[in-house]
């Protein structure tokens, strides 16, 4: 197959899912992120130096409320993705903080070959991350901590949260492995 | 097996939930599985699960004419030639019998039938005196009795036999594989039981 024909693909795009999978994408991603962000919002407070909320965890949510089964959605992607990947992001800021460009473009691209090597990849690692270069002065002053809260103890809630709520329908199961 | 894209996509509607794979990686995944499950379930059968057992054979000195009765009365288009020792030395089947009666000339039974009708007599009768160990095919091709089921087939496509005597660590025969056996085995394999043949 020639470099262009390859660009013209070869398969059509998998089907659409039922409405009770749409429903309960919703319902487990609203109650996901509405816990994360409830602690953010509600309990830190204005003055607090701690985050509890990341972009990324908004890509997790599609994983682990809307796409279940995927290999990417699943406990030790979730939780190993974030963290190892939030940890390299640090320590590329930390190395190239006169450089953000750089930091940014190597904790990323290391996160994902990590992520491979550990079995972790999780596509919103890359951006949890990213985020530790480029999340501004509050996450920065986190250091090493940023691995641990925001990124640990928030994936670890919305984890807890697809257990409970991914496991209702009888249509449904999580996880399909742990490790 | 083949599939089809439309095939892959229709089993992933029946299936509840988002599945995160093309219908053509599926297929890809698909092909490769299938492959890995025939090595192994004909790996594990071994030639002595699927031979028959009461395979019936001659010895060196048994008259072709008794060989031919017995090839007749068995329905069967092959049988082992043993020594004393009840070792294979040899194989006579159909073709061998049609390959001595008219020389480089007669190569098929029509060819027996069309020189019968022009000559007025039949090509057999210079096979009366003949003994078994005279038209059979020798060295005889054999396979062990633990040998794999896969090694089985690969010696019947490669060598253009139809049957192949099993032998034990004694290269004494113990039974016969033909192609009909195999046949037997992979439709055993591969058929869900709930669709097998009561027996």
């Amino acid at each position: 197959m020639g470099y262009f024909e390859k660009m013209i693909g070869i398969t059509k795009s998998p089907p659409a899912v039922s409405t009770s999978e749409i429903t309960w994408s919703w319902i487990g991603a609203f109650f996901g992120i509405a816990s994360v962000a409830l602690i953010n919002y509600n309990f830190l407070g204005e003055g607090s130096d701690l985050v509890f909320i990341i972009g990324s965890f908004g890509a997790s949510a599609v994983l682990i409320y809307g796409a279940i089964k995927s290999p990417l959605a699943q406990p030790r992607n979730l939780i190993g993705g974030h963290v190892i990947s939030a940890i390299i992001g640090v320590v590329f800021y930390k190395i190239f903080h006169d450089h953000l460009w750089l930091a940014a473009s190597m904790s990323v691209a290391t996160a994902i070959a990590i992520m491979h090597v550990t079995k972790t990849l999780h596509p919103p690692g890359g951006a949890t991350a990213l985020v530790a270069v480029i999340g501004g002065e509050k996450i920065h002053a986190l250091g090493f901590m940023y691995a641990v809260i925001p990124v640990g103890f928030g994936a670890l809630i919305m984890l807890v949260v697809a257990l409970l709520v991914n496991n209702i329908p009888k249509s449904r199961r999580y996880p399909e492995f742990w490790f | 097996m083949d599939i089809s894209d439309d095939d892959v996509y229709e089993a992933m509607k029946e299936v509840e939930g988002y599945l995160d794979i093309t219908p053509s990686d599926f297929k890809l995944l698909y092909g490769m599985a299938f492959r890995h499950a025939v090595l192994r379930l004909t790996q594990a059968v071994k030639a002595s699960d699927v031979m028959t057992r009461e395979v019936v054979f001659v010895s060196r000195d048994t008259p072709l004419v008794e060989v031919a009765q017995i090839m007749a009365a068995q329905n069967i288009s092959g049988v082992p030639v043993v020594d004393t020792e009840r070792k294979v030395i040899g194989v006579i089947s159909e073709k061998d019998f049609i390959f001595h009666m008219g020389g480089e000339n007669i190569r098929s039974f029509m060819a027996v039938v069309a020189h019968c009708l022009k000559t007025k007599g039949c090509v057999a009768s210079m096979m009366h005196h003949q003994k078994a160990e005279d038209i059979m095919t020798h060295p005889a091709i054999t396979i062990k009795e633990d040998a794999s089921t896969s090694k089985v087939t690969e010696i019947l496509a490669t060598k253009n036999i139809n049957r192949v005597p099993v032998v034990d660590q004694e290269e004494k025969l113990i039974g016969i594989i033909a192609r009909t056996d195999m046949v037997q085995t992979f439709c055993t394999i591969f058929v869900p039981p709930d669709n097998q043949p009561k027996k």
